[in-house]
């Protein structure tokens, strides 16, 4: 599958492409939001921020400092899980309800931020950067990205930080007492989640060169993100993949369908989830295929 | 002029109050973050809207009928979906409420369209000169209306029965059942009442500002600011809350910029969290 996918490209057309590229980033977006919510349990309701800043550091770099798009990228990458852990630390040591809703007003304060520095960013006529149309660079870049969260996922999953992860998400207080450092550990956890975000915010940019407060910070994205990973299931590495290309699907067919009403059916997926899926698609199968 | 720019500030934090009272309830007794406050907020204002536009009601006097409606949808709301998962951690709670919100706000989108209405009678833009304060007439009404029902809330948890057994349920769900109170009632029951209350903040607004199905995400995190910084659970904390909350907004609004209104919002409400998590009072839930 995987050399399918690096072979694919050379031969489909411009609509594919784009299309199988956006679903990487979902799959990216959705994933690096599962390192921190799957896993830890906290849910975040501003991880949009994080894409923004990836996205607004790599743009500004570029067209201000005239920075190559490679180091722009990291660089503001490393600047979102900097930030990170630095709302991290207060928000952290309460209870999860405070991180999601303190990060929803981060992200919204981030866009505030954006619109003020006008004279940098572009404030609210937007940015644009230096225009690059090699389409198959961007879905190769989405796809190592993907790959290398992917990895990270399993690194996760296996490791006994990742275990100790799993930890908090299930018994904070047992955790802490069986001598794991929780705030250390959800500050790492909640920085490489935030890193990620920022490399895919980074390639956004540059793909789409152009863009826009209002879009790149907006809430939605925040609310896809966290469909398409508690759809698939959250806590899993295959989770955030599934959920991403399913939502991704629908809201493709259905978008041309009904262009307002889709997000009633999206919010009736999510109380769906709730009730009755809440281990997600990938909880699914595991229960079929376990109980046999 | 700054005396005038407080005065703006006290005015409007007694409206945010009232919008944020109902989420501190909820959350204080049922322990949960309810997304759909915002949407509460949302319908107590369309149904102040629709009866002023279609039969001509005076706003105020439709706040009682906007109050019970959203009461009962609360209840029924609470009793037969979000009790589900009440007992489940809490991450599942915060989607579902999600969930939820995203359901209503774009029903509402989709029936009543994106555009801004606003509520305005006769009197809307009156307003009479004390010493050299200017005070509009809609604004110092809707602030004693929303200090009304602050008390009257608090009155009710205080000194009725029913206030007490879910005074009693917050504190302690299984003493409260030994007491003879059946919690899944007194959850129905407070999620309505937050609801109504939040109506009432709701239909208040419209009076003041532009209503639109969208209009919730920002007062959903004001909401949050006040219950933060005055705790969480506890109400006068929230009275406290919505007064700094109306006051630095203007403040800000006038002195620095509309812009860095929200930038100011988060840092301060950053620092609560890091210096004082449980609010001024230090009554708050954490």
């Amino acid at each position: 599958m995987i050399i399918l996918g690096a072979v694919a490209p050379l031969g489909i057309s411009g609509y594919w492409l784009r299309f199988i590229t956006f679903i990487f980033m979902w799959i990216g977006l959705a994933g690096s939001l599962n390192l921190l919510t799957g896993y830890t349990g906290y849910l975040d309701f501003g991880h949009v921020a994080f894409f923004g800043i990836g996205s607004y550091g790599t743009g500004v770099l570029m067209v201000k400092l005239g920075m190559p798009f490679f180091p722009a990228m990291l660089i503001s990458a490393v600047l979102a899980g900097f930030l990170a852990i630095i709302v991290g630390i207060p928000t952290m040591r309460l209870r999860g309800a405070y991180f999601a809703i303190a990060m929803l007003a981060f992200a919204e304060a981030m866009k505030q931020v954006v619109l003020e520095f006008d004279g940098i960013t572009g404030g609210g006529n937007g940015l644009s950067l230096p225009i690059y149309t090699n389409y198959q660079f961007f879905y190769y870049a989405m796809l190592g990205t993907v790959l290398l969260l992917i990895g990270t996922t399993y690194g996760f999953e296996n490791s006994k930080f990742g275990k100790g992860l799993m930890a908090i998400r299930e018994a904070e207080l047992a955790a802490e007492v069986t001598g794991i450092n929780t705030l250390y550990c959800k500050l790492i956890a909640f920085g490489i989640s935030a890193f990620f975000a920022g490399i895919i915010g980074g390639i956004y940019a540059y793909w789409m060169t152009f863009l826009y407060p209002g879009d790149t910070f907006s809430v939605l994205i925040t609310m896809r993100m966290i469909i398409m990973a508690f759809l698939g299931g959250a806590g899993t590495l295959l989770g955030p993949i599934i959920g991403a290309a399913f939502l991704a699907t629908i809201e493709e067919i259905l978008w041309a369908e009904f262009k307002y009403t889709y997000l009633i059916i999206v919010g009736f997926i999510v109380v769906f989830v709730v009730l009755i899926l809440p281990r997600g698609l990938v909880g699914l199968f595991r229960q079929r295929i376990l109980a046999r | 002029m700054i005396l005038q720019v407080l005065l703006d500030g006290v005015l409007i934090g007694g409206i945010y109050a009232s919008c944020a009272v109902g989420f501190s309830l909820v959350f204080g007794v049922l322990r949960i973050i309810n997304i759909v406050h915002g949407e509460f907020l949302m319908l107590g204002a369309f149904t102040t809207y629709w009866l002023y536009k279609i039969y001509g009601i005076d706003p105020f006097l439709s706040i009682p009928l906007s109050c019970s409606l959203l009461f009962i949808f609360g209840f029924l709301l609470q009793r037969y979906v979000i009790n589900r998962i009440i007992d489940a951690p809490e991450i599942m709670s915060l989607l579902l409420t999600f969930g939820l919100s995203l359901i209503i706000a774009n029903l509402a989108l989709t029936a009543w369209k994106g555009d801004y209405r606003l509520v305005n009678p006769g009197y809307a833009g009156a307003n009479f000169k004390i010493a050299f304060f200017t005070v509009p007439y809609v604004r110092l009404a809707t602030f004693i209306f929303a200090m009304v029902a602050l008390a009257g809330l608090y009155l009710f948890l205080q000194r009725t029965d029913i206030g007490r057994a879910i005074k009693a349920t917050s504190q302690n769900k299984d003493g409260a059942r030994l007491q003879g109170v059946r919690p899944s009632m007194i959850y129905a029951v407070t999620f309505g009442l937050g609801g109504a209350v939040t109506a009432i903040a709701g239909s208040l607004l419209s009076m003041s500002f532009s209503v639109f199905p969208a209009m919730v995400g920002d007062y959903l995190l004001f909401a949050f600011f006040i219950v933060v910084v005055g705790g969480m659970g506890h109400i006068p904390g929230t009275l406290a809350g919505g007064l700094i909350l109306g006051i630095l907004q203007s403040l800000s609004t006038n002195f620095i910029g509309a812009g860095m209104t929200y930038i100011l919002i988060f840092l301060v409400l950053y620092v609560v969290l890091i210096v004082r998590p449980t609010g001024i009072f230090g009554k708050g839930l954490v």
